[in-house]
């Protein structure tokens, strides 16, 4: 069964796409989560490890969409799209962790590379 | 102190709430509607109309696991492989909603108000959520939160829809700016909001082990697995600086 066999797209198939396909596979797991954290202290350990899976799993997903994009990105080189993460994390240290500048300092590395960088 | 017990008035959850509003009026919120004009780009490339757009922002509220499914549309892929890879992609909602639960639920019952929390989870709440939801009084965090998670899913929503009309339109560079505005908001919200060394290793980790395990494990699982590995090598770290501090 494909996305093809549903036909054209009717009001009836597009709700369903969205909820079915896209919105009870991924709402699972937030209330899956809400019953593993019923008696989970603030301060407790476990807590600590599962904060630190979810960095690690959020740095993934940056690194993943630098190193391996889709849509639009993929068109910049890949010396911008990791030269702007790092230039954009470099500011942090010079001026007291304004994200804004690293924002802006990566975004324009991105616009440079993707206008001169090929 | 605040005591634990003590319930709020409806005034200060109101205000609570109007301050959550106000508070999400900030830099975040512009990031997510920049990647969201995107999804709202995919929604119509695939024929989908405006409004299934606008909803899948609403319900699903992750960006990620959207562009995943309306590709798979738009590519005519097999259904249930398709819901597999969104429900693999939106496995780290486990951890990220475990992990900030403890911080708005309130003693008592499990309230359905509660549930609503968790589903307005997404990367741009966790994140600000986690910095900013300590500084507020425990009774009132549920209205502070609401009131910051519903500005930034309504911002995102309208941000769909509008995307849906305008992201065919601009030129690649900039469509690719919109997109570039994820991976830098939270690589450096997350850096800028690391304390101990074990904040920075389970971002190191997942960071630097990604391009290898993206070689070896399967598309959907290396998200868990970079996760698992990077935090619990993160946490003996912690365990290990914990331990000498104590000594």
């Amino acid at each position: 069964m494909t996305f093809t066999d549903l036909g054209p797209v009717t009001a009836l198939t597009a709700l369903f796409v969205v909820l079915c396909i896209g919105w009870l596979p991924t709402e699972l797991w937030r209330m899956l989560a809400v019953l593993a954290a019923r008696g989970l202290d603030e301060n407790s350990e476990i807590l600590v490890w599962v904060r630190l899976v979810a960095s690690a799993l959020l740095a993934a997903v940056v690194a993943k969409i630098i190193l391996a994009p889709t849509g639009a990105i993929a068109a910049i080189p890949l010396w911008g799209r990791i030269g702007g993460v790092l230039l954009g994390l470099l500011t942090l240290r010079y001026t007291r962790k304004s994200i804004v500048v690293a924002v802006l300092t990566g975004e324009t590395v991105l616009l440079l590379a993707g206008t001169f960088g090929r | 102190m605040v005591a634990v017990s003590q319930t709020a008035s409806s005034a200060e959850k109101r205000a609570a709430y109007l301050r959550g509003l106000r508070d999400a009026v900030d830099l975040p919120v512009l990031l997510l509607m920049a990647t969201m004009t995107s999804v709202g780009g995919i929604v119509r490339d695939v024929g989908f109309p405006a409004w299934a757009g606008t909803l899948s922002t609403l319900t699903i509220w992750a960006a990620p696991a959207q562009v995943i499914l309306f590709g798979a549309v738009g590519a005519g892929a097999s259904i249930p492989a398709t819901a597999f890879a969104v429900c693999l992609s939106s496995a780290r909602f486990l951890p990220m909603t475990v992990a900030i639960m403890p911080l708005i639920r309130q003693p008592g019952p499990m309230r359905p108000l509660t549930l609503l929390a968790a589903h307005l989870v997404s990367m741009t709440t966790w994140v600000e959520g986690l910095r900013r939801l300590p500084d507020v009084p425990l009774n009132l965090r549920p209205s502070y939160f609401f009131g910051y998670a519903s500005l930034i899913i309504g911002a995102g929503s309208f941000a769909t829809h509008v995307g849906y009309y305008i992201y065919g339109e601009v030129p690649l560079v900039v469509a690719a700016m919109l997109l570039y505005t994820t991976p830098m908001f939270f690589s450096s919200a997350m850096v800028s909001a690391a304390r101990s060394r074990a904040d920075w290793l389970a971002l190191l980790f997942g960071f630097l082990i990604t391009p290898l395990v993206m070689q070896v494990v399967p598309a959907g699982f290396d998200f868990l697995f970079i996760g698992l590995v990077g935090g619990t090598l993160a946490f003996v770290v912690f365990r290990r600086d914990k331990v000498k501090v104590q000594s």
